[in-house]
């Protein structure tokens, strides 16, 4: 058996993929195609689900019920593609600069700065969202930071209310996702060849168009992989906007996890995130046929 | 490995821990609570002590209603590790329960989610001889219409939704569940995230009954509702005192409980009960059908609602009690307690709103429409 192994090279190769073809069959085939079975279906008054084949979630998602046009659904994805966005881009902007910063650092001085930025992580995602709870409240610690210097200067102060509301999951959905788009931006960044500055130098390029016309470009896989580390799990997520949205702020996440939960109409949530996925799978391959596919992802 | 490689295999990694963060749910399995403590013995003894031979036993019971003080006597008198997951709906509870796969001993349905239990053959009949804390019950909270005899569950604790208000700061007190559409209350209400409860409130605001099936008295609840909606700061059913004590909302509609601890703290609070009169509740103990533990079940039921441990439901968990001997036990050793509890009239609750309180029931063929307007009206 061994020595037949070790002879057939084919066989070598098929045992050695069979953990992952296992994990992705039992974890990714498997419930997907439940789910596509489930979207389906119909639920039953208690909440059982009845297999049926009817489009009827997927008419109610894209606004034709039966009591007429409603667009709640719809503005549903629209909001959470345009939190998306607006994530992508605050953090892109936020990224960039600092990444530049650790890449440009002395070498020995690097991995420390590094490190810096991982060390949040070390710390439960759900505790540091309710972090921000605290810091956001009418009497949290940013309002009364802000009361006291008022207070010093003299100047009159009113609480900003920024918990729970839609803002606050923006400002969560940045604090959770910036280190995943230094990370990319820096790998890249910290591969430009110093020759190619003094290139641009040699030819009279100027600070500005040194930055755009060679940064920029070289840096754009690892903006590009930070975007699709950022933009896809930012659609699909429901804590931050449970926690900082009050239950109030309501992403396609919140409406699928709802619909399997407190709702008990899983068929609804099985089309909701049918949806979702294919929304995100059209906008991901739209975005990386357009920018290549940031090979920061493939940890080359 | 050199330096760019190495940062390259991290950010990998970090795509792992990401989307495992992203999609996890807080506390999805069941979280152990730590290995049973040894050595002090400052635990109240159990008494009867029932024969148990299982190692733990798994509850799965709503967000903040067991001390953690019981558990770890329970884990310490009886060498059992508990395991406990929280719920912060029925709905959720329901949804979790019905998947199956869960190994659960013990949960904690509302009065109204027992006889859809019963029906989808989620639970088990009581050995009522293995019940003896039984005895211990105030009557008047067993035998009730949603599972006559106390077949499949008995009482744990009891309470109504009414409105909290923080007289210092809101002008004018609301009186009825009508008052809260003022829109001088608009952006500082709370509610807890419980939708028997929010549209059984809008029904009553309307005229209505709180248990309709009549599918356009709640398309007329819906659109009302949505109306309030938009006033409304936030939806929380796990700690809604937090951000009333914190001044972040200043009314509402919460349970018995978090009303009597948000008075603890900002003594302006204050509980009203609406002249359409409150909803009335009462959780319950069940075990489901397939419980792994059943000896450890029936030991935790006993011994965490004995007299001596339930006590602390009153210091902790401040609901409406139907433990008598925990009340005997809180009047002869916390007198100040026991004295808040029964002049109350939040945890007391007075017997003319009793009188004309609404109990919400299972409404079969008609919960689609109820979890409908639900998630139209928090969808939006």
């Amino acid at each position: 058996m061994i020595q037949h192994i070790r002879e057939n090279r084919r066989l070598q190769g098929l045992l050695l993929i069979f953990p992952a073809m296992f994990v992705m069959v039992m974890l990714l085939v498997i419930p997907l195609t439940l789910t596509v079975i489930t979207s389906f279906g119909q639920r039953d008054a208690d909440g059982n689900v009845i297999y049926t084949f009817t489009l009827e979630n997927y008419w109610r998602l894209l606004g034709f019920t039966e009591q007429g046009w409603d667009d709640l659904y719809l503005r549903i994805l629209l909001r959470s593609l345009w939190l998306a966005v607006q994530t992508t881009v605050i953090v892109i902007l936020m990224a960039y600069p600092l990444a530049y910063f650790i890449a440009r650092s002395p070498e020995k001085r690097r991995n420390f700065l590094l490190f810096l930025v991982l060390v949040p992580l070390w710390t439960n995602f759900v505790i540091r969202i309710y972090a921000w709870v605290m810091i956001l409240r009418s009497q949290g610690v940013l309002n009364s930071t802000l009361a006291a210097t008022a207070d010093l200067l003299n100047v009159p102060f009113q609480p900003l209310d920024l918990y729970p509301s839609q803002t606050a999951v923006l400002i969560g959905m940045v604090y959770e996702f910036l280190p995943f788009m230094i990370l990319p931006i820096y790998t890249s960044l910290e591969k430009i060849e110093p020759s190619l500055y003094e290139a641009a130098a040699d030819l009279y390029a100027n600070a500005f168009r040194t930055f755009w016309r060679v940064t920029v470009p070289l840096s754009m896989p690892g903006i590009v992989a930070g975007t699709i580390l950022t933009f896809i799990p930012v659609i699909g997520t429901f804590v931050v906007s449970d926690i900082l949205g009050g239950r109030q702020v309501i992403l396609v996440g919140n409406l699928v996890q709802r619909q399997f939960l407190d709702a008990r109409n899983p068929p609804f949530g099985a089309a909701a995130s049918i949806i979702l996925l294919v929304m995100t799978l059209v906008l991901t391959l739209y975005y990386t046929r357009r920018f290549g596919l940031g090979e920061e992802i493939a940890a080359g | 490995m050199n330096q760019r490689r190495f940062w390259s295999a991290l950010s990998a990694l970090l795509i792992a821990a990401l989307i495992g963060a992203a999609c996890a749910a807080p506390a999805q399995a069941p979280a152990t609570t730590g290995e049973p403590a040894t050595g002090a013995s400052d635990c109240p003894e159990p008494n009867p002590r029932l024969e148990v031979t299982s190692r733990q036993v798994n509850l799965f019971v709503w967000t903040e209603y067991i001390p953690q003080e019981t558990i770890r006597c329970f884990e310490q008198v009886y060498g059992v590790r508990v395991n406990k997951d929280e719920y912060s709906s029925n709905e959720e509870m329901y949804a979790k329960l019905s998947a199956g796969g869960a190994n659960y001993d013990l949960v904690q349905p509302t009065d109204y989610f027992v006889p859809l239990l019963i029906r989808q053959g989620l639970l088990q009949e009581l050995d009522k001889s293995r019940l003896p804390i039984l005895d211990s019950l105030d009557p008047n909270y067993l035998n009730l219409d949603f599972d006559p005899g106390n077949v499949y569950s008995i009482p744990y604790q009891a309470g109504t939704d009414a409105i909290i208000v923080n007289t210092a700061v809101v002008d004018p007190i609301p009186q009825s569940f009508a008052d809260l559409w003022n829109p001088v209350y608009a952006g500082r209400l709370v509610m807890i995230d419980d939708s028997r409860a929010i549209i059984g409130a809008t029904l009553l605001a309307l005229g209505y009954d709180v248990n309709t099936t009549n599918p356009a008295e709640l398309e007329e609840a819906k659109v009302k509702l949505a109306e309030l909606a938009r006033g409304i700061k936030l939806f929380d059913s796990d700690s809604p005192k937090t951000a009333l004590i914190a001044g972040d909302v200043d009314l509402g509609i919460v349970w018995t409980g978090e009303a009597v601890i948000a008075k603890r703290e900002v003594p302006s609070f204050e509980y009203i009960y609406p002249t359409e009169g409150a909803i009335l509740w009462q959780d319950n103990y069940a075990i489901p059908k397939d419980a792994p533990n059943l000896d450890a079940a029936y030991a935790w039921l006993n011994y965490s609602m004995q007299g001596d441990v339930f006590w602390r439901m009153l210091e902790e968990f401040p609901y409406t009690n139907p433990n008598l001997a925990a009340l005997e036990y809180a009047k002869e050793n916390h007198p100040e307690l026991y004295e808040e509890y029964i002049n109350s009239n939040i945890t007391n609750t007075p017997p003319e709103e009793l009188q004309r309180g609404h109990r919400i029931r299972d409404v079969g063929d008609a919960t689609p429409l109820y979890d409908r307007v639900w998630t139209e009206i928090k969808g939006g």
